[in-house]
């Protein structure tokens, strides 16, 4: 578990370990190479579907997964901020610009601005989208263990990738650590009551460029004793990850078959309207 | 934030594969000078501390105008250097994606954005300093600023081009849009630029060897490597 979290907004990785390691749902015990065929299959989903009915039944099942893995709901909406910031941000101008039947209307500098029907559905629509791919992708990461993702990373990423992806998840804990501990030491000696925005933001450039001082420190030492110890270019893996259930097999195959039924109403008949 | 993240459900799967394919050909080239399938174990090393630096450092929130988050992408590159900058890109936006913070789908849309900002970075800070002899903090600022401007500009590129789903607009209207979001981001690359400044600053006064690579021009690597004996690679 994590000492001190710094941020409601932002999954900590100790947290998600954690859950991953200890927890002992149903969920957890579904074979890894299931949930990470259907976390593409919710993805290509989201992509394909464009009813809103069928949208917000994708993201009430995907909110069905994550508890079904036992995983805090209440955490789950605080880590909802930055998704629900990036859809808002990129698209609360259609809102007022998406041609439809008005909603509500006001004056913005001399200019009439109104809400459209069309820009809330567009807007409703990304967030539900997007939503659905992120509670889903934490449910997976979740519910499985490092050793199991560490095999997935070594098999579907080039070897040189898999060993960044690696080692930057074993070293993300150790620094979240030690800017934690920066921070606290920062706050135990009257850190927080420095005033003014040039004065808060060299202070917090100190902490930043320190972190990377020690990281590059770090990496250096760790790239030595790698070294000693024979880094052939691949991490050895502890247990091996063992293949799907028929179970799994059943409900991938079920699941690609409704996408396929999607994709082929939004796509073939589409191409084949003209005829 | 400094940069937005492109969330799933955006676009359709042709845009989706499209980005996704240009960001392929952009990784080609830095990972084949760092050596494909054999990265040294040092810069494999330096690669997944910045990644996890980047990530611990993108948690803190600055107390300054209400709470900023960073992610100091361009000043990866003018620390790391463009090619294993772009690595660290690539697994930053690979774990954002497993957090919610950007889709899978856009992991190749948001690199490209990425991607722009750690060879701005780099590259118009070694110009900067080299070339024009700026500062640190100036030169640090001035890479952050630009590289983030530029970037804010290409989401815009990218969103005009592949159309939101849904959105009955013209690439015209969507242009126009997405400009204010520019311009917002704009203020957010100012308070960025800043903080880079002061960072670069600090690196260079405890540990100028650190930012030596982007402080040398190609004829300084090259007599120094000379004057070493080392190969040029």
């Amino acid at each position: 578990m994590s000492r001190r979290s710094y941020s409601k907004h932002i999954p900590d990785f100790r947290l998600v370990t954690h859950f991953a390691e200890a927890g002992q749902s149903l969920l957890h015990r579904v074979n890894p190479w299931t949930k990470m065929a259907l976390l593409g299959l919710v993805v290509a989903f989201v992509i394909v579907l464009m009813d809103l009915y069928l949208i917000a039944i994708l993201y009430v099942a995907t909110i069905a997964f994550y508890a079904l893995g036992r995983l805090p709901l209440r955490l789950l909406v605080g880590w909802y901020s930055m998704p629900v910031l990036f859809v808002v941000t990129i698209s609360v101008l259609f809102m007022f610009t998406e041609p439809g039947r008005e909603l509500a209307s006001t004056y913005l500098l001399g200019q009439r601005v109104a809400i459209t029907d069309n820009g809330v559905l567009l807007l409703v629509k990304l967030l539900l989208r997007a939503l659905a791919v992120v509670t889903f992708s934490l449910a997976v990461f979740m519910t499985t263990k490092y050793s199991h993702l560490s095999q997935i990373a070594s098999r579907v990423l080039p070897q040189s990738l898999a060993n960044v992806f690696l080692l930057s998840y074993r070293f993300t804990f150790e620094t979240t650590d030690e800017m934690s501990d920066v921070i606290d030491a920062i706050h135990a000696r009257n850190g927080n009551l420095v005033r003014g925005a040039s004065r808060q933001t060299r202070l917090f450039a100190g902490i930043f460029g320190l972190a990377f001082v020690h990281a590059f420190e770090r990496a250096e030492r760790i790239a030595k004793a790698m070294e000693a110890r024979g880094f052939t270019g691949s991490f050895p893996t502890g247990e091996t990850l063992s293949r799907p259930g028929v179970g799994g097999y059943i409900v991938v195959a079920l699941t690609s078959l409704a996408l396929a039924a999607v994709a082929y109403s939004r796509y073939v008949e589409e191409l084949f309207a003209w005829w | 934030m400094a940069h937005i993240h492109l969330e799933d459900g955006a676009f359709t799967i042709f845009w989706v594969g499209v980005w996704t394919l240009i960001a392929v050909l952009l990784l080609v080239f830095p990972l084949l000078k760092l050596g494909g399938r054999n990265i040294p174990t040092r810069k494999l090393a330096i690669a997944s501390m910045c990644v996890a630096v980047g990530f611990a450092i993108f948690q803190v929130e600055i107390p300054v105008f209400g709470g900023i988050h960073i992610n100091l992408t361009p000043f990866i590159g003018i620390l790391v250097g463009p090619s294993l900058g772009s690595l660290v890109v690539l697994v930053i936006n690979v774990f954002s994606a497993a957090i919610g913070h950007g889709g899978w789908g856009m992991i190749g849309a948001n690199t490209i954005v990425n991607l722009v900002e750690v060879f701005l970075g780099y590259y118009i800070y070694r110009a900067m300093r080299t070339g024009v002899k700026t500062g640190r903090f100036t030169a640090g600022f001035g890479a952050a600023f630009i590289a983030l401007a530029v970037s804010a500009f290409i989401v815009v590129g990218i969103v005009t081009a592949s159309e939101i789903q849904d959105s009955t607009q013209t690439r015209d209207e969507t242009f126009r849009n997405m400009l204010v979001l520019a311009a917002a981001n704009l203020v957010a690359a100012v308070m960025e630029g800043v903080v880079t400044g002061y960072i670069v600053s600090f690196i260079g006064k405890i540990r100028p060897d650190l930012l030596a690579d982007s402080e040398r021009t190609e004829k300084d690597k090259a007599a120094s490597r000379a004057k070493e004996g080392t190969p040029n690679v």
